[in-house]
């Protein structure tokens, strides 16, 4: 959060005054106070559920304390950690290969001439960004079929790479499916994610390049030198705020996972739904809940510490 | 001097990768629109159906377990954008009374739930404990305080000049009436922004009616996708459309209302994130 615009001095104000103050400003409080039921239900009431990670609890009986005996479990469980640890390689890899497409886009789009043209070629790249993640899966599970509907293999079988009896079920085999979401999530947010470096773009000051052409500078030494290095911060800035959200990741793997690639595509919210509602038995809520507070943890941690890390590169601007 | 004339060689081949990169993005969705009129089912790619026929999109609006669903998502869309900015703007507006009691407090209130939440399995408990699932009240209600977009509201607010406000509290106006009169009609741009990246959030729900609903009877559109893409539940096929023409079909009709709003939404879309990065 940023600093107040105007620094009110911290003195005592006597307890009339204040009442006083309160009083006049009454009309906003009354505002408020619908977004602060919100927050209250929605946010803070099950921030409170989070004692439930040390009780056992069905939903029927009561629950009962059980200390730190999901926890221990939880750490001892191969599934737990397969899945945190693919939360963290499946996010960094899609953080950095959409970051990186869409750096080298943005630097390409720039120096496109025809403003017609940029105009057109953005309104189709940014197109993808808006479509819900079920339509995305929907559109890829039929277009990565392993059958003569799937158009990538029928593609690969025609060109003589792949055999016909031998077509690749991309989201069905373990070998497959991290590479086919890494492309996917590339299709869908490379474009969107051009529109902020191109606005930095458009504020480096022509100048710079009148200048640099002076000089004899060609395309590669301006891109290098000018465009580039005025990208910089917002490559980071957007790196940051993006790290903060990585153990976030559910709807796009979710909807692009199989029980047959649970080993390198579940991830932490996946695994603790499918342990709470998909598992078959009674759901053991006190377990799931403290998956879910492990993984709130980490998710502050990493906020906090992007959040520093952001005020130092952005001259004390942090990200919440 | 590099300013010769010489054969702009980049330029083509620059031009040449946009094209490129144009269609990796249009090829999957023309594949979807055009087997979506292709009554026989398609092999590979085609430019256009070879049995042209409607039936799929006949089997989508005439089939009430198809058009129930569709009908949903344009009710809890309309309803959650209206309430979202509500939320949004209000919150926005007392955020920016500097000189108010507790307004820290509030700020602070409300970005801790940005770094902290309680998780899925507490807060499915405390919206199941209220009875509010299975109903499309907690679709409405709770992606409806998007805290984000409050910041992103409050940091426009701030552009609006402090001597408008005090002005409006000289001649009399309530808090309430400075923000109707006042604060709203000088944010057209970024309630326009704000609200559209609402409508497509709330169109595009599936998380929330995935754990939150478990009665096919409140599915929106995206639920019954999947399902019809899933295989689960395919609709009956009327007029001799193939299974794969209906779904196909089925990803047009949720996709198509905002592919025809979109070209004139485009610039507000820019616009919402630009709210956030101009700000420094």
């Amino acid at each position: 959060m940023k600093k107040t615009k105007t620094a009110v001095p911290k003195q005592k104000i006597s307890g009339a005054k204040l009442w006083a103050k309160i009083y006049k400003y009454r009309g906003f409080y009354l505002m408020f106070l619908p977004v602060f039921v919100f927050a209250i239900i929605f946010s803070y009431l099950p921030m409170l559920g989070i004692v439930l990670g040390f009780t056992d609890y069905n939903g029927i009986k009561d629950p009962t304390f059980v200390g730190f005996k999901h926890f221990e479990r939880m750490f001892k469980m191969a599934n737990f950690w397969s899945a945190f640890a693919n939360t963290i390689v499946i996010s960094l890899v899609k953080l950095i290969l959409t970051t990186l497409f869409a750096v080298i886009v943005s630097l390409l789009l720039n120096e496109i001439v025809n403003l017609h043209f940029k105009k057109v070629v953005q309104t189709i790249i940014y197109l993808p960004h808006f479509m819900s993640w079920v339509v995305t899966a929907s559109i890829f599970s039929l277009i990565l079929a392993p059958t003569n509907h799937g158009l990538v293999n029928t593609f690969l079988v025609n060109i003589g790479v792949l055999d016909a009896n031998n077509m690749i079920y991309f989201l069905g085999s373990e070998k497959w499916w991290r590479f086919a979401y890494y492309i996917i999530n590339i299709w869908k947010e490379t474009g969107w994610q051009t529109v902020i470096f191109m606005a930095t773009l458009a504020g480096i000051n022509t100048e710079l390049y009148e200048a640099a052409a002076i000089d004899g500078a060609g395309r590669w030494n301006k891109m290098r030198f000018i465009t580039f290095p005025a990208l910089a911060n917002t490559i980071l800035t957007v790196f940051i705020l993006n790290l903060a959200k990585v153990m976030n990741l559910f709807e796009s793997a979710f909807v692009l996972q199989n029980d047959a690639v649970l080993g390198t595509a579940n991830v932490l919210e996946t695994y603790i739904y499918y342990q709470t509602f998909n598992s078959g038995a009674i759901p053991n809520y006190g377990y799931t809940t403290a998956i879910g507070l492990f993984k709130s943890l980490v998710g502050c941690v990493l906020v906090l510490v992007c959040n520093q890390w952001s005020k130092k590169v952005r001259e004390g601007r942090g990200i919440v | 001097m590099k300013t010769k004339k010489k054969f702009p060689v980049f330029r083509i081949v620059n031009g040449l990768i946009f094209i490129i990169l144009a269609l990796i993005i249009i090829i999957p969705m023309w594949k979807i629109l055009v087997d979506s009129f292709d009554l026989k089912t398609a092999y590979g790619m085609k430019l256009w159906p070879e049995n042209f026929g409607l039936a799929g999109y006949v089997s989508v609006f005439r089939n009430p377990t198809l058009f129930r669903p569709l009908v949903i998502s344009f009710i809890t869309t309309i309803l959650g954008t209206i309430l979202a900015l509500t939320l949004s703007t209000l919150g926005a507006y007392v955020l920016i009374q500097w000189e108010m009691p507790g307004r820290t407090f509030f700020a602070n209130f409300l970005l801790f739930t940005m770094i902290f939440n309680g998780g899925m399995i507490p807060t499915y408990l405390v919206l199941s404990s209220m009875h509010l699932t299975n109903t499309l009240l907690v679709v409405i209600l709770f992606p409806a305080l998007n805290v984000y977009n409050l910041v992103l509201m409050r940091n426009f607010f701030e552009g609006i000049p402090q001597s408008l406000f005090e002005s409006a509290t000289l001649d009399g106006c309530s808090p309430m009436q400075t923000f109707i009169r006042i604060v709203l009609p000088m944010s057209k741009a970024a309630l326009a922004s704000i609200g559209l990246m609402y409508a497509v959030t709330y169109w595009n729900d599936y998380t929330h009616y995935k754990l939150y609903i478990t009665d096919s009877k409140w599915y929106n559109f995206q639920m019954k996708l999947r399902s019809v893409i899933m295989g689960s539940d395919l609709p009956q096929s009327t007029g001799g459309a193939t299974e794969n023409t209906v779904k196909n079909a089925a990803i047009i009709v949720v996709i198509i209302p905002f592919m025809l709003l979109y070209p004139f939404l485009q610039k507000y879309f820019v616009k919402g994130v630009n709210i956030g990065a101009v700000k420094e």
